[in-house]
């Protein structure tokens, strides 16, 4: 072969190599990079879920950038920040974060990222997406920060409605509820099922909201006069040590009340709180989403590609449930802004505008969360809205319920 | 009026539970003038050997906890070893200065060392209230109410009738002066102590018994703070009547007025005592008044 045709030959291919290099699709040709800055709890009351709820989301973000992403030729960076579930260091942190990463959308923890961050989030154009539920004092339109869930006051309405229709009979089911003035959300959780409970007596009979420590000395005498007051049922979506110290409240005086609890303080933790889940036979865990059970679902199944693919090590329970909804959801909203904007130029306004323009199916987020549809009335959908029920069975969490109609609370 | 009269001894027994931490931050007080910080942080420390003794190890609570009370000592010398022995002389302000650096360090270094996971405590007292007629008194309460009394009375015996005491009650006034008399300056903080971080692990074990542990629980010596700082930083006997009165008051807001106000009153409250009390009198209800010549 003579050097021209060498040559030649070289040409040939350099020119081919373009044409196919322009005939690709736009979208697998740029790589184009966007942050997302990560609000996380490592040392403060959540230190202890906090490394399994970070490994859910952080493994979702790996498996979007190493498909999806892909795809749209984009990837997401991340980076955590320690907030110690403290409201002033968040509103201290924030300037840098923002100058450091400029994200297209904060990854929140829980009350304090709101508290500090609601009035700066709307100058900075930039959304921010929980993985809790909402609460009372964020309801308000025109909301940058964004729950998948209603607040924790629907989540337990809707299982107390699930409760009354359980046990039938016209009389209104009696409940109590445990609170603690230690974290605003946590108030916030009993003064919305108070007003749902004045609004609907012929349903729901409140007979106590106790108020306690984080950590309660002792709460015998409380869950006395709780069981004396004919209560069915006793809500606590606080923590784990409070969980522990009314069941032993509860144990002491003999009475067999059913607790309720949430995602963060659900039956694993409070059970591995107590010496073992068996403590918890027949207490109950709701919330709208999936219920990390024992039975084959699909989102136990997108949980195990995660483990074996993307390196997730987080154990499946409804703490890594609720990192990987909260993951699913901010990557589907991110990848509806993509779908309608393009890859680039992407801004956090974009993002905001992309969750109102179309509903998260629960099919896009593998049946983790039920469809949302998020409109600028309030923070979180304020229809369609469904919880899961968990039960502990022979020392087992399995599900009791799904899809359960949440009743429509006011606003409060 | 049953349920009444309940609330009022559940709450005097709690109150005593805050005496007995707040004991351990008097006995560090008396020896050294130090107000320590970190006390609730000594009842952590405390609760994780405990824990570790019992649930980790696998020991009988009859060997963990004489062994938990033992390496808990162990850990109060130390503290005092590492920490405070090279300030002895230096001014007041600088040895509390450390222990609110204690506080943070001791709080990290459970953090590393045994992790935030919430663990479940040893029952060490029965978890079965005792019944008198409609009344229920928790037993660990119960117990622990007890063992704050014998304990204020042996402390206040230590105190005032032995040398040793005596001793650590000078040391306290002037550490040139106390070492310029004979007296072991090092050792009596160094006891003081040992002393504050075992009144602290017995209050872990009341406090927790049959529940949870986490670093949260720290949170108790801010609830000893006030009776503490009712009592008079020097008096121990006067920590139980403090306790008693805080902790009556504590359990009728909490169960009288907070349902009224839908607030959590009950836990502000003995701030609130604490306030008045150092308002109209700084050195605590039984504090001593020190006169000064100059």
């Amino acid at each position: 072969m003579t050097y021209k045709t060498r040559l030649g030959l070289r040409g040939l291919l350099a020119a081919g190599a373009i044409a196919v290099t322009a005939a690709m699709p736009i979208k697998a040709q740029a790589e184009t990079t966007y942050n997302l800055a990560l609000l996380s709890d490592f040392s403060g009351p959540y230190a202890d879920i906090m490394p399994v709820l970070a490994g859910g989301r952080e493994a979702v973000f790996t498996w979007w950038n190493a498909t999806r992403g892909k795809e749209l030729g984009v990837t997401l960076n991340f980076k955590n920040y320690e907030t110690r579930y403290d409201a002033a260091q968040v509103a201290s942190l924030w300037p840098g974060i923002k100058s450091e990463l400029n994200p297209i959308a904060v990854v929140g923890l829980g009350g304090p990222d709101v508290a500090a961050l609601s009035e700066r989030l709307p100058e900075d154009k930039i959304p921010m997406f929980m993985a809790t539920a909402g609460y009372g004092f964020a309801w308000k339109a025109d909301a940058w920060i964004f729950n998948p869930r209603p607040t924790y006051s629907h989540e337990s309405a809707g299982f107390l409605a699930w409760m009354k229709e359980q046990r039938g009979g016209d009389e209104p089911l009696k409940f109590a509820v445990m609170a603690s003035e230690a974290s605003p959300a946590y108030v916030d959780m009993a003064k919305g099922l108070e007003l749902h409970a004045e609004e609907n007596p012929e349903e729901l009979e409140l007979v106590e909201v106790i108020y306690t420590e984080v950590q309660p000395t002792d709460l015998t005498a409380q869950m006395r006069r709780v069981a004396r007051s004919g209560a069915e049922a006793l809500i606590i979506q606080t923590n784990t040590s409070i969980v522990v110290a009314a069941k032993r409240g509860l144990q002491a005086n003999g009475a067999d009340i059913p607790i309720m609890m949430s995602s963060h303080n659900g039956l694993p933790a409070s059970g591995g709180a107590l010496g073992g889940l068996e403590q918890l036979e027949g207490d109950y865990e709701a919330y709208g989403m999936a219920i990390a059970a024992e039975e084959d679902t699909t989102a136990r199944q997108f949980y195990e590609t995660l483990a074996a693919d993307h390196g997730l090590e987080a154990p499946w329970n409804v703490v890594t449930a609720m990192g990987v909804s909260q993951g699913l959801y901010t990557v589907t909203v991110i990848q509806h802004a993509i779908e309608k904007n393009g890859a680039e130029g992407l801004t956090g306004e974009l993002v905001r505008e992309a969750l109102f323009a179309a509903p998260i199916t629960t099919e896009e987020t593998f049946g983790f969360l039920p469809t949302l549809s998020f409109t600028p009335e309030a923070p979180f959908p304020l229809e369609g809205l469904k919880v899961n029920v968990g039960t502990v069975k022979d020392g087992k969490i399995v599900i009791e319920a799904t899809g359960v109609d949440v009743p429509n609370i006011h606003k409060w | 009026m049953v349920y009444f009269i309940n609330d009022i001894i559940t709450g005097a027994l709690i109150g005593l539970l805050y005496s007995l931490v707040a004991m351990g931050f008097v006995v560090i007080y008396r020896a050294s003038k130090v107000f320590n910080f970190a006390q609730g942080e000594l009842v952590i420390i405390g609760g994780f050997i405990v824990w570790y003794t019992t649930m980790q190890v696998g020991l009988s609570l009859w060997l963990s906890i004489p062994l938990s009370l033992v390496l808990a000592g162990l850990v109060g010398y130390l503290i005092e070893r590492i920490f405070l022995t090279k300030l002895i002389g230096e001014s007041v302000f600088s040895m509390v200065m450390v222990t609110v650096g204690l506080l943070i360090l001791l709080r990290g270094l459970v953090l590393l060392l045994f992790g935030p996971a919430v663990r479940p405590f040893p029952i060490i007292f029965p978890l079965k209230p005792l019944f008198l007629g409609d009344m229920l008194i928790p037993m660990n309460l119960l117990i622990g109410g007890i063992i704050t009394i014998v304990a204020a009375i042996g402390l206040s015996w230590f105190f005032n009738r032995t040398r040793s005491g005596l001793r650590m009650t000078a040391v306290a006034e002037d550490h040139v002066v106390a070492s310029s008399m004979g007296i072991s300056v090092k050792g009596s903080i160094a006891f003081a102590w040992v002393l504050g971080a075992i009144l602290s692990t017995i209050g872990a074990m009341i406090f927790l018994s049959g529940k949870s542990l986490t670093f949260l629980a720290s949170d108790i010596g801010f609830a000893a703070l006030p009776v503490a700082l009712f009592a008079g930083l020097e008096s121990i006997g006067g920590l139980i009547l403090a306790g008693v009165i805080i902790g009556i008051v504590q359990s009728l807001t909490t169960n009288y007025l907070d349902p009224l106000i839908g607030g959590s009153l009950g836990s502000v409250v003995p701030y609130i005592i604490m306030l008045a009390i150092l308002l109209i009198r700084p050195t605590g209800l039984f504090g001593w008044r020190t006169i000064e010549r100059v």
